[in-house]
């Protein structure tokens, strides 16, 4: 089992720490990071739910070995927003009590952040297309795409 | 795990070690068969740094693109033009963003499982794959590089960095169905690639069709069918007749997914829509219902 040094970013901070070749993304995130907010679902990329963004883009942190996330930026639920000052789109989900169990939100926010600045204006096919990795459990989808919908409204409001 | 600084390193280190080692690429399929224990690599080799391979480019005629661009990247690429819609069509039932976020392309051909969705349209498109090792380089035809489930020409030494095809000609197109679970990640029951050319009067002048999962092992062409529509005019009753051949001539098994008898009236229906939906392009309106 080999060691290396992964240097990445994280929420905008640099990190320099060792993990064996065997380590997940996830597992990085969650246990070395003690970054919770990821969640662990199917742990086979069927379900989306460990969602995170690797320069920008949603990818399954349960399918990436921590090494192979050398050199590239990192953003889990915990770099969107905070406490004091919500994320428009986390604002959103709450205005439209988008959360149920809320296992399969951190996911659901990063992949509406990562529609979002490609397509400010999406279509409800486009909502649906960008959110159908992920599963919720609890099959409440129309309050998430209501939820989209007015964050990409309010987003595009703020840029005016 | 051994993360090559670069390509020769890489190349070196195949040439001398090949004895347990995987290639991973964004591991959308090896983790999970590593978790299942279908795989248990000694070692496995990251190909992600390998930038150099992370390409869609036109060249000469002929659409290259490198191993390790994503399907995401694919589709975005301005060379993927609407005449390759084909790929957008993949892509859409390939699975979710985080999904065609990290498959790569190569990823994708060197699997060379039952239901890898890439497989059918390269076929169609006769695509090549180029593969390298540290004494050099060789191109081989996808139909020839896919031996069987799972079994590749890909030697323990060389790494597949780009598959190309020629352009669409004038009068060409091509497309591609499938039909599973769930759009956002299926594992096709089946697939079908399509390519038609139509000569100047209209009629069929070239028509390859590809179908994978169809007889669970690797993808095939429907090489009679294809022979009986050149030189037909496409229309419902001709189209019906192929479909009659393509019954008589697909090996098609059960297996967990699907049974026979519900493949075999898929696959008609898929094909029928697949052919509908290059005609459409060609004539830039709907001729097949």
């Amino acid at each position: 089992m080999s060691k290396h040094l992964l240097k990445f970013s994280v929420n905008g901070k640099d990190y320099a720490i060792i993990v064996q070749s065997h380590e997940r993304l996830l597992d990085v995130l969650r246990d070395k990071l003690g970054l919770k907010g990821t969640k662990e679902g199917c742990s086979t990329g069927d379900c989306g739910i460990c969602g995170v963004l690797m320069d920008g883009k949603l990818v399954n942190s349960c399918l990436i070995l921590a090494i192979q996330a050398r050199n590239k930026k990192i953003v889990t639920i915990e770099g969107i927003g905070s406490a004091e000052k919500l994320h428009p789109i986390q604002r959103a989900f709450m205005k439209w009590n988008a959360t149920q169990c809320g296992y399969c939100i951190p996911a659901m926010i990063l992949a509406t952040k990562d529609l979002l600045e490609r397509n400010p204006d999406p279509t409800i096919e486009d909502i649906r297309r960008a959110t159908g990795g992920i599963i919720c459990r609890c099959t409440g989808y129309l309050k998430i795409f209501e939820a989209v919908k007015t964050a990409a409204s309010e987003m595009r409001s703020q840029d005016n | 795990m051994f993360v090559p600084e670069n390509l020769v390193d890489l190349l070196q280190y195949l040439d001398s070690h090949q004895a347990g080692v995987h290639l991973i690429a964004n591991g959308t399929d090896l983790i999970n068969r590593i978790q299942r224990k279908q795989v248990t690599p000694k070692t496995l080799v990251d190909l992600t740094g390998l930038h150099e391979f992370r390409y869609v480019k036109r060249e000469g005629g002929t659409i290259k693109i490198g191993a390790l661009t994503t399907i995401s990247e694919l589709i975005e690429s301005p060379v993927i033009d609407s005449r390759y819609d084909v790929f957008r069509e993949v892509a859409m039932k390939f699975g979710g963003p985080s999904i065609i976020n990290m498959a790569t392309i190569g990823g994708n051909i060197c699997s060379a499982s039952s239901s890898e969705d890439l497989l059918p349209v390269l076929l169609v498109l006769n695509a090549d794959v180029k593969v390298r090792s540290i004494h050099g380089e060789r191109t081989i035809r996808v139909e020839d590089f896919v031996k069987g489930k799972r079994i590749t020409d890909l030697k323990p030494n060389e790494i597949m960095v780009e598959t190309s095809f020629r352009e669409l000609e004038a009068r060409s197109a091509c497309s591609f169905e499938k039909v599973g679970m769930r759009n956002s990640l299926i594992i096709a029951f089946v697939n079908c690639a399509v390519y038609l050319r139509l000569a100047e009067n209209k009629l069929c002048d070239e028509v390859r069709i590809a179908f994978n999962r169809v007889n669970g092992k690797i993808p095939q062409r429907a090489r009679q069918t294809e022979r009986v529509m050149k030189g037909k005019k496409l229309n419902e009753q001709s189209l019906s007749d192929t479909v009659t051949t393509l019954r008589n001539e697909l090996k098609l098994t059960s297996d967990f997914r699907a049974s026979e008898e519900y493949r075999l009236e898929v696959v008609c229906a898929i094909f029928k829509r697949t052919v509908g939906r290059c005609a459409d392009r060609l004539a830039g309106e709907k001729i097949l219902v």
